[in-house]
């Protein structure tokens, strides 16, 4: 750059055009916004999960199957363990970039739903791209809310107690349908004397439990705006629990925390666990003893507030592709072939035709569908009860401070106070 | 420098583009220079534009977006709304976030002059030869080269967890105390563990520093009868105050912006990202919960202003401090 024009010229347009370079480089990567058809009318649509590597083989070869049967259609599939799914979608979501279609829960369709971000679906089921019929006990009415269909289900599960089969024989604990809450404590009791473990391994964070609980008597956690329930009902809630963990009726919740991401029952730190049916095949592989389930414990002797929680498929509203991702969800909710590769993977399939479809020969997957079918038998099952925008935020607080709680962390007073402050932000109210 | 430069004849060609501002040429041509440095300059800015373009939209834009969303409640999804200083109100009222600071604090306090202690400690004894110094100084250092990584933090992770390496030794010495990453009151000293093992990077300034002071100074004290302690005292650590001073200062920041490894190693050991209750929470972490977990980014915002503002006023108040403990050599100031 010393003398010559010529030679400085030349270094001026080398930096232009190096600096061209890289801005369109980053233009070209930056926005591929072709809303994913190609010239030959293939349309490409990006499905979201939560999940993890047995699953994603699993849903691999349901598109596969999925993309035999639609050949213009092709599905791109992206998935994260469950905390860091909700992450990514929240940021692509408010980036206007969301997945054309994703998995979801019953706590998140208010929340997006208000923030403008999923579909209605009834359009396309009028059109006749997605078939409502031929799903299990009322599970289609799922995902309505306000008259519009957010999310069609997958799979229902319930609320179950998960109970290590030889600890309860030793004890001499026998639940059966009906069973109250005396019962349990004193089953958990009796389970403590005989076989020196804790009965349960810290029900007192379950927000779903906890829901069941206000159900049996006549409340319940959330109602569409706000929490069903008073401060007094949860200081009387946490402050059995904080008995229970002093005398040794629950585990001891530091330990609790430090084998996880193991569950404590797994571990043989308590004989049983409330948790969703169809997460037992996790203890199965987890444990070494023979795990079975056990019905929710109530209050009358009848009650046990239960409802069929379910998985969803729910598509965006900015999808270019309503149709394309209407027949995808239809395709995954009806199509046997799909229930013979998924199992019970995401609970017990939504629709008749899928829950024929599958019949499990493993005994846990049996199980499970045998405790699903008692629960239909004894007539416990009710409507779910709504949850409004904020919800998630109030279920992970729950879980947050009663672990605190648990762990002598805060008194009870003090965790039902930080509960309520917290809600009251996440909820709005 | 300073002075007119006078121009030797044979240099004459050369140095009238290279050193106008100085040559008895410039106020014969004054035009074409100016359009030869402005084209100069031009091609510096553009070698220059995509750094610049970088900084004024991944850093520059962002903080003042930041500093706007601070005062605003912004939920990512609707537009904010300005609400003034509710955000920092909040944050004063919320016992969590009280909680995040004591960590930070704590981890603060308690971690950043441990790990200068272990940077200084083994520094002075590399800084003397020995066989294999070379080997050892490479030891020493690379877990620093590889620190900053989310692996090692999942690496600490295994070591530090229930039934894991710590947990084993503690036992065979009777001490059961159960893995420290999932007990709440643990948690943050296996993070200050990390940190201190990390100490390469200051260990390699204090070494350059120890190099620095004169060996004169000792060889004259040796004659004096000054003993090794008193050596030290008198001699080095006065003579390395400045680097001292420096690496205080680096790590002091530094530690108050810890985020990934308390993330990584709290994460998935209570029920929620930051440890069990909350043991590992540092300030960064529940910036991070509320502004992506709680999708409060106008809080987060605040948040972050928060820490600047107090990281800038620890600075200050460390730099006000030197006058009375770092010793500059005449003029080198």
């Amino acid at each position: 750059m010393v003398n010559g024009r010529n030679v400085e010229r030349r270094t001026v347009l080398k930096a232009a055009g190096a600096t061209a370079a890289t801005l369109g480089l980053a233009a070209t990567t930056g926005c591929g916004g072709d809303g994913g058809t190609s010239a030959d009318g293939t349309v490409t649509i990006r499905y979201a999960w939560w999940g993890a590597e047995d699953r994603a083989q699993r849903i691999n070869k349901t598109i596969a199957l999925f993309e035999k049967k639609y050949p213009k259609i092709k599905v791109k599939t992206d998935f994260q363990p469950y905390l860091d799914f909700w992450k990514k979608f929240n940021t692509q979501a408010s980036g206007g970039n969301p997945p054309d279609v994703f998995q979801n829960a019953i706590g998140f369709l208010r929340k997006y739903d208000a923030k403008n971000v999923l579909l209605d679906l009834s359009e396309q089921a009028k059109a006749g791209n997605l078939r409502m019929e031929g799903f299990r006990a009322g599970l289609e009415k799922f995902g309505e809310i306000d008259g519009k269909l957010l999310g069609v289900p997958v799979g229902s599960n319930s609320m179950a107690l998960v109970i290590d089969k030889p600890v309860y024989t030793r004890a001499g604990v026998k639940p059966e349908q009906g069973w109250t809450w005396d019962d349990f404590e004193a089953g958990m009791k009796k389970i403590r004397d005989k076989t020196g473990r804790a009965g349960d391994s810290g029900m007192y964070g379950t927000m779903y439990l906890y829901d069941l609980y206000l159900r049996q008597n006549g409340k319940a956690f959330f109602t569409e705006d706000g929490l069903g329930f008073t401060e007094a009902d949860l200081t009387d809630w946490w402050t059995r629990a904080r008995k229970g963990v002093e005398e040794g009726l629950y585990s001891d919740p530091k330990k609790v925390a430090q084998i996880k991401p193991k569950s404590a029952l797994a571990a043989e730190l308590s004989a049983g666990e409330y948790t969703w049916d169809n997460f037992t095949v996790r203890y199965t592989s987890e444990g070494k003893s023979e795990y079975g389930l056990a019905p929710i414990p109530t209050t009358d002797g009848k009650k046990t507030g239960q409802y069929l929680g379910s998985l969803m498929l729910s598509a965006s509203k900015r999808t270019q592709h309503p149709k394309e991702v209407a027949q995808f969800i239809d395709f995954m909710v009806h199509d046997p072939e799909v229930a013979k590769i998924m199992g019970y993977d995401r609970g017990v399939p939504a629709t008749q035709a899928q829950f024929d479809a599958y019949k499990p020969t493993d005994p846990v997957n049996q199980a499970i569908a045998a405790y699903e079918e008692s629960l239909v038998k004894a007539g416990v099952l009710e409507p779910i009860t709504p949850h409004p925008n904020g919800a998630d935020i109030c279920e992970s607080a729950f879980l947050r401070i009663a672990e605190e709680m648990g762990l002598g962390k805060r008194s009870v007073a003090e965790a039902v106070k930080q509960f309520f402050n917290e809600s009251k932000t996440a909820l709005g109210t | 420098m300073g002075t007119t430069v006078t121009h030797a004849p044979a240099m004459e060609g050369l140095s009238q583009d290279s050193e106008p501002r100085h040559g008895p040429v410039k106020p014969a041509r004054p035009a074409a220079l100016k359009r030869r440095r402005r084209r100069e300059n031009l091609a510096g800015y553009l070698f220059m534009s995509p750094w610049i373009a970088g900084f004024l939209l991944l850093t520059a834009g962002p903080m003042v977006a930041s500093l706007y969303f601070a005062f605003t409640d912004y939920n990512l999804f609707d537009a904010p709304k300005w609400i003034g200083l509710d955000n920092f109100s909040e944050m004063f009222g919320d016992p969590r976030w009280r909680h995040s600071v004591q960590v930070t604090l704590w981890y603060v306090v308690v971690g950043t002059p441990l790990k200068l202690l272990a940077a200084l400690g083994v520094a002075l004894l590399l800084a003397q030869s020995r066989r294999g110094q070379a080997f050892y100084r490479a030891a020493f250092y690379a877990p620093s080269l590889i620190g900053a990584s989310v692996s090692v933090a999942i690496v600490w992770k295994a070591i530090f967890s229930d039934d894991a390496v710590v947990d084993r030794t503690q036992k065979i010495f009777g001490i059961n105390v159960g893995g420290w990453t999932g007990d709440p009151d643990m948690i943050i000293y296996s993070l200050v563990a990390l940190t201190v093992w990390q100490f390469g990077a200051p260990m390699v300034i204090f070494l350059a520093g120890l190099k620095q002071v004169p060996r004169e100074l000792y060889e004259a004290a040796e004659v004096d009868g000054a003993g090794k302690m008193r050596r030290f005292w008198n001699i080095t650590l006065p003579m390395i105050s400045p680097v001292l001073f420096f690496n205080v200062l680096l790590e002091t920041i530094h530690s108050f912006q810890i985020f990934s490894s308390a993330y990584i190693v709290g994460g998935g050991a209570g029920s929620n990202a930051c440890g069990p209750a909350d043991g590992s929470m540092v300030y960064t972490c529940y910036l991070y919960v509320q502004g992506f977990e709680n999708s409060r980014m106008g809080l987060a915002s605040a948040m972050a202003w928060l820490l600047l503002i107090a990281v800038a006023l620890v600075t200050a108040v460390l730099f006000w401090s030197q006058k009375r403990w770092v010793h500059y050599e005449e003029g080198a100031r």
